[in-house]
């Protein structure tokens, strides 16, 4: 369809290849059609085995709507951004060790990070006094061993992980619940610049249906990215946590995508939260030094 | 799934700012200018692809002939039923072949992409004289007017006259190169289908001020 047939689609099969934009334009479609949800998606692409969105979305609508989503983030200032598509050469493969992988993804700034060696670094977004100082030193020691923090940009211990790999020097990658042309919370709109413009901000959120709907219904990005970020990652480190706390989906998914999961010892060490006890069981490494998670993720052959 | 090519569309075309609307390009592989992770699989692709020959009978050498192998294989996979009959022009090298520095890993890529297959490859353009290599210099004055002023058409290479055309390169920039060959070519062969295809093409950083023109 479309794009894949301009090449003289007279000397036999057309040349298959992917149009970024038009790709855009229909994952975009897909995902404003009702009832769409990463499930439904994810269960669509299995069906059509080897499709682009493209293959699933008329070609006139995927134009449209590539036009009216590129008006949009433009009009916003996001006027230099990327994408990937599972079938290009950059796209990650461990990607598709999610339970609902995403096609397509957002990006602004430089992909190339998202090959470096990684770990995410999250937790609550209304961290104790103690929690601060300890992710901090958590990051200094992941960045001295040369990782790179992968978090999602939220309050919290998101933004201290982040702000706490660049100031001594690392690198950063946020996966934000939002599509690139937001920022949750707004005080982070800075932060999220300088990750874009020094490393890499992605995002898997559809920027139509993102603004069509209401602030209750965008809630669900945010865990929904934990998934992928867990993804992306080798291994997931959570600092602290509530029983309730978005946190948690991340967990789920690293031990339920073979990714470790470390949980610091200060987490089982509050009565007031059951959640470390029950991953514990799962799966999850219990840490008290850092060397313990070094040593297992030199061990890891994730 | 193997990984498909992509196209220069209207997404990416504001990078590579000679193309036009009307041009067919493709790529295989993206990285990002002036920065990125060095490590990362297309960076050091590249890197070792663009390695001096003043690094010949070193150790490192060995690398060039890898990455010349893979993206050849990487391309021909890409490129698939789209070689046979095809003409297979490589952007001529910077510098002249009795340069030191003359570099012939094109010539090389196209060589392997061919072999097998009923696609010619041929070296029809040629450089009258050593250029700067473009990283050397203020790439955005290099025209594609002033680059094709440079090129002319091997005529003993002229027959069978091409009808279909990939050019290649390795890295796609500002699309200068691309648009001289094509022009040098449209002018002798003006009924050939001129398409591109490049192993990488360099993303900007988000900062980096849109270009008009």
């Amino acid at each position: 369809m479309g794009q894949r047939s301009l090449l003289f689609a007279g000397s036999g099969s057309p040349l298959r290849s992917i149009s970024p934009f038009l790709e855009m334009g229909a994952y975009e479609a897909l995902w404003s059609k009702p009832g769409a949800t990463f499930k439904r998606l994810a269960e669509s692409f299995k069906e059509n085995a080897d499709a682009l969105p493209s293959d699933l979305v008329e070609e006139k609508t995927a134009r449209e709507t590539g036009e009216r989503v590129m008006g949009h983030l433009r009009e916003r200032g996001v006027v230099r951004f990327g994408i990937r598509v599972h079938g290009d050469a950059e796209y990650p493969d461990r990607l598709r060790d999610a339970a609902y992988p995403v096609e397509l993804l957002y990006f602004q700034g430089a992909w190339d990070f998202v090959e470096s060696p990684s770990v995410a670094v999250v937790g609550t977004r209304q961290p104790s006094p103690e929690g601060v100082l300890r992710t901090k030193s958590l990051v200094k020691q992941l960045v001295k061993d040369d990782w790179t923090i992968v978090s999602g940009l939220a309050a919290g211990i998101d933004t201290v992980a982040h702000t706490t790999a660049l100031e001594v020097g690392g690198r950063t990658i946020a996966v934000l619940g939002t599509p690139l042309s937001e920022s949750y919370p707004k005080g982070n709109l800075a932060l999220q610049a300088d990750i874009a413009r020094r490393f890499v901000v992605i995002s898997q959120v559809p920027v139509q249906r993102y603004g069509q709907q209401i602030w209750k219904q965008n809630r669900t990005f945010f865990p929904e990215r934990n998934v992928t970020m867990s993804a992306l990652t080798k291994a997931t480190i959570i600092v602290e946590a509530s029983d309730t706390s978005g946190t948690l989906v991340q967990a789920r998914a690293a031990l339920k995508q073979g990714r470790k999961l470390f949980i610091l010892d200060s987490c089982f060490r509050n009565p007031a939260i059951k959640w470390p006890a029950d991953f514990e069981k799962k799966g999850a490494v219990r840490v008290d030094k850092y060397e313990q998670i070094r040593d297992a993720l030199a061990s890891s052959s994730n | 799934m193997p990984s498909l090519l992509r196209r220069i569309d209207e997404l990416l075309r504001p990078d590579h700012w000679y193309l036009e609307p009307s041009d067919l390009g493709f790529f295989l592989r993206e990285y990002t200018k002036g920065g990125g992770y060095q490590a990362s699989e297309t960076n050091q692709l590249i890197l070792n692809l663009k390695k001096s020959p003043s690094l010949r009978g070193t150790s490192q050498w060995k690398y060039k002939g890898i990455a010349i192998r893979r993206c050849a294989n990487e391309l021909k996979s890409a490129l698939a039923k789209y070689l046979d009959g095809w003409t297979i022009v490589p952007i001529p090298p910077s510098k002249a072949r009795d340069d030191p520095e003359y570099d012939d890993r094109l010539c090389q890529v196209g060589q392997i992409l061919c072999a097998e297959t009923s696609a010619r490859f041929c070296e029809l353009i040629v450089q009258r004289t050593t250029t700067p290599a473009d990283h050397l210099q203020d790439s955005a004055r290099r025209t594609p007017d002033l680059i094709a002023a440079n090129y002319w058409i091997d005529e003993a290479l002229a027959a069978p006259e091409p009808t279909h055309v990939w050019i290649i390169d390795d890295v796609l920039t500002t699309g200068a190169h691309f648009k001289a060959v094509q022009q040098v070519l449209l002018q002798r062969f003006p009924v050939a289908k001129v398409c591109g295809v490049f192993i990488a093409r360099r993303a900007p950083l988000p900062d980096e001020p849109p270009v008009n023109g």
